[in-house]
């Protein structure tokens, strides 16, 4: 009886530490895991140090200096992420919960939420919350010439208000042509036979990064002298029919046009395949009433199936409208700003890193920020209305 | 629940020890690597630190004699090698065989001080990456640009060296010439910020040699020559005489920009052209417009250039000369810098590096000068540069100076001289180490020239340099309609 007690005494002594030590252990890996990897050099010294072990020196050598294939050191370093990032934070948050389950339950009951949030509140004011102060700053402090509205100033000239007046055909032809090209499909694919096989099809680009698809449309748009052979498909296409090629890329405004069909081929499977999910929501029965009242068609996509998704629309709107205000890439890979179809991200890019306007940039990122916030409140209080976010 | 918490603790002790055991031994590579990158080049180090003393002649082919005039460089070449087994990076936009040409070129440093120069080639974006090193507080320790004007932002912000602190600031103005020299790299305060390193000659036009030969035409030597060859090669209807396409990406207009810069040295003159570089002459100016006016002429003049004067802007600047290749060339002149060559001849690039071209530069592709127009300006020269940086400086790593110092000598391009390639920013350079076609055609321009600019957009602010390119664009696109548009635009878009 008196071994068994003590044996109780271990046992609940082992209970009461190993959380404890579990949750330091979790914080020792996480702290050596980040160390590695800030270190810019660590994963290579580690891979070295290993070959050096195993007798390999000219391959340590040549990961110190850099030179030759770096894939391995690569591959350390992406694992060494996985386990502090996977392994690592998995621990620390078993560790603490259990520590805080050693507190009374009450306290428990307000410890918890705070253990579970704060990693996160901690990095998305070090990734996210300081680095947009530090943007806001920066605009109204650098290169200001002391007037801190310098660098909005001068967004005020012809040249910027094109470029945001090219944001804001952005906004309108690209996020309508895709949702409206996107709702459409779906109203359509709705009854066909071969409906996945379809669907596919248009969903397809969505697999296509923008920078592949931007050199992929170069090809599409290739202009050649008229009269010769014209490689570019478009021109291909628009010469059989008996036009003179066109310079889609050079010319403006159908160039801009031009990028923002690219934005749509790319964009359009999203809205369809999000609205396609909405529309198979539509209860049959609704549907069914409105073709017994003597609803056409037409009227019951328009009257009935819309207004009954119209939560999915606004949310591929609004989350398409973000990524299309925010829209880079295209515009880089294609034009690289020029022939007027410079958009604010690029100058913001240019500004940065070709210019050295430090403070124009950063004015730039702001003006981009302040038009992002009021559509993502938007999208969060429709999403927070259709009780997803509550 | 307990057990499985103990063996993942059990587990993460494990993962842990072996992160600290490896964090321990960190630091133990890094003596140890250097100390067995030592053990290659000890075994031939001794012939090599002999040299300089014992046997003078072979060690002056590849390296400079001490005193050099650096104290540092001095120190490395001394015979204890006090930098061995330093490591010193530098990033470069040249890959592949420039890249190689590179490490080539400061191997001797290397094998006979034992500093270990690491080239990190980044083959694209390589400006926007090191401006992302060099506002992260991480810079390579040097690095090459091509842009002067980015080179004194760097330097007016404070993130690049003053070489002049420990350079002689005498030495290197003498050793560059006013075209490329330290003049284009000063601060407000006599500042140094960067050293010249390699030019490349962009007064050239390349052209078909034997079918010129069959055709009859004479290379041509001054502009009213060439706009006769230009009209007689169209009246035979042999095709168009420019193969002209600037398209380059985002980088599209410098070809234009470079052609007009050649005018402008040559009908306004090389005082008139520095001043336009710091927009004491306007855009907006007769000389500009006149300049404007000669390119027009060769440019928009009905079958003047391959594909019309529309396809300029839309063909991309390496496939341009394609036609000059066929037996019967479609467009006969090319002009284009020093830097083009077999490598961008169209059978290699259609194989692949590595391939060996069918033609031969100085027997079927041959450069010509691109001919003076005023007699009254000389046979002017234009051309560009990369510049070295020195981005790390401190009182532990004296190799750094060590190894700018020595790339600002002749001998730091010296082995890429030899490949046959490259132009040395040192006037300094022995004549005899320029063998190739290509070399001797550059140091003849050089040689001959009686003033020479450096490319002018090059050193305009970054925003006058864009505006430049994208007006340039936009005239070209506006068949010479749009004079008042471009020189307007470039004019607004300087900084104040």
């Amino acid at each position: 009886m008196a071994i068994q007690s003590r044996d109780h005494a271990e046992v609940s002594a082992v209970r009461r530490f190993a959380p404890v030590l579990a949750a330091l252990v979790g914080l020792a890996v996480v702290a050596i895991g980040v160390m590695i990897l800030a270190d810019r050099n660590a994963a290579t010294n580690l891979l070295s140090s290993i070959y050096e072990a195993l007798g390999n020196t000219q391959g340590a050598v040549d990961l110190e200096r850099g030179v030759g294939d770096q894939l391995q050191a690569k591959l350390l370093l992406g694992l060494v992420a996985l386990i502090v990032g996977v392994g690592g934070i998995w621990m620390l948050y078993v560790g603490v919960s259990a520590v805080v389950g050693l507190a009374s339950p009450t306290w428990q009951g307000r410890i918890l939420p705070w253990v579970f949030v704060i990693p996160a509140v901690v990095l998305l004011a070090v990734f996210l919350v300081y680095p947009t102060i530090g943007t806001i700053i920066t605009s109204f402090t650098a290169q200001t010439n002391g007037d801190p509205l310098a660098n909005y100033k001068q967004l005020l000239t012809p040249q910027f208000i094109g470029i945001i007046g090219n944001n804001i055909i952005w906004l309108i032809v690209a996020t309508g042509g895709s949702v409206l090209l996107g709702l459409g499909i779906a109203g359509l694919v709705d009854r066909v036979r071969r409906e996945a096989l379809a669907k596919t099809f248009i969903f397809l680009p969505m697999a296509i990064s923008f920078i592949g698809a931007s050199v992929i449309w170069r090809f599409m748009y290739e202009w050649n002298p008229p009269g010769q052979p014209q490689i570019g498909f478009v021109n291909a296409v628009w010469t059989a029919l008996g036009f003179a090629p066109v310079r889609w890329v050079q010319d403006p405004p159908i160039n801009t046009y031009a990028l923002i069909l690219i934005f749509i081929w790319l964009q359009t499977g999203f809205a369809m395949v999000v609205l396609s999910a909405a529309i198979k929501g539509v209860s049959i029965e609704v549907i069914e009433a409105a073709r017994l009242d003597g609803a056409s068609e037409r009227q019951t996509f328009l009257r009935v199936i819309m207004p009954m998704i119209k939560g999915s629309i606004i949310t591929v709107a609004t989350t398409t409208a973000i990524l299309v205000l925010k829209i880079f890439d295209i515009i880089y890979v294609m034009t690289g700003g020029r022939y007027g179809t410079d958009v604010v991200a690029n100058r913001m890019f240019i500004e940065f890193y070709e210019f050295f306007n430090d403070g124009r940039a950063a004015a730039l990122a702001t003006v981009l920020f302040l038009a992002v916030v009021p559509i993502m409140f938007f999208n969060v209080r429709n999403l927070r209305r259709q009780g997803i976010g509550s | 629940m307990t057990k499985r918490l103990w063996t993942t603790s059990v587990l993460a002790v494990v993962v842990a020890m072996l992160f600290v055991a490896c964090q321990a031994t960190n630091p133990s590579p890094s003596p140890s690597a250097p100390a067995a990158s030592e053990a290659p080049p000890a075994s031939e180090a001794p012939p090599a630190s002999e040299a300089p003393g014992s046997a003078a002649p072979p060690a002056s082919g590849a390296l400079p004699e001490v005193p050099t005039g650096y104290t540092e460089l001095d120190t490395a070449l001394g015979p204890d090698k006090p930098y061995t087994g330093k490591r010193v990076t530098i990033q470069t936009q040249w890959i592949e065989g420039e890249g190689a040409n590179f490490d080539a070129a400061v191997a001797p440093l290397e094998e006979a001080t034992g500093i270990d120069v690491v080239q990190e080639s980044i083959a694209s974006q390589h400006e926007v990456v090191l401006r992302t090193r060099i506002s992260g507080k991480t810079p390579p320790d040097l690095a090459m640009l091509a842009q002067p004007s980015a080179v004194v932002e760097y330097g007016s912000r404070g993130e690049t060296t003053n070489v002049a602190t420990f350079m002689d600031p005498a030495k290197l103005g003498s050793d560059f010439s006013a075209g490329f020299g330290t003049a284009l790299l000063s601060g407000d305060n006599g500042e140094i910020w960067g050293i010249p390193y390699k030019v490349d000659v962009k007064s050239t036009i390349w052209y078909p040699i034997k079918a010129f030969e069959a055709a009859g035409y004479a290379v041509p030597t001054t502009w009213d020559e060439l706009k006769a060859l230009s009209a007689k090669i169209v009246a035979d209807g042999n095709g168009s005489p420019w193969c002209l396409g600037i398209l380059d990406g985002a980088a599209t207009g410098w070809i234009a920009t470079d052609w007009l810069e050649d005018v402008m040295l040559r009908t306004a003159g090389i005082d008139a052209y520095n001043r336009w570089i710091t927009h004491d002459l306007k855009f907006d100016s007769p000389e500009v417009r006149a300049a404007l006016a000669v390119l027009a002429e060769q440019w928009f003049t009905d079958g003047y250039v391959n594909g019309g004067y529309q396809s300029i802007t839309a063909t991309d600047r390496l496939e341009s000369w394609d036609p000059m290749f066929q037996p019967e060339p479609g467009c006969w002149m090319h002009r284009q810098a020093t830097w083009l060559g077999p490598d961008f001849f169209p059978d290699v690039r259609a194989g692949g590096p590595g391939t060996q071209s069918q033609y031969v530069l100085g027997e079927d592709i041959g450069i010509m000068y691109f001919p003076q127009i005023d007699a009254a300006q000389g046979t002017p020269g234009l051309g560009a540069g990369d510049t070295l940086m020195v981005l790390v400086d401190n009182p532990d790593r004296p190799e750094i100076r060590a190894v700018a110092e020595y790339l600002a000598t002749p001998f730091g391009l010296k082995a890429w001289i030899d490949i046959g390639s490259a132009q040395s920013a040192n006037q300094t350079t022995p004549a005899e180490w320029y063998q190739s076609y290509k070399q001797q055609i550059a140091a003849d321009i050089v040689g001959n020239s009686t003033s020479f600019g450096f490319d002018a957009s090059d050193l305009m602010p970054p925003e006058a340099n864009r505006a430049f390119w994208d007006g340039i664009t936009a005239w070209i696109d506006s068949g010479g309609t749009g004079t008042d548009q471009f020189v307007q635009s470039v004019d607004a878009a300087w900084p104040q």
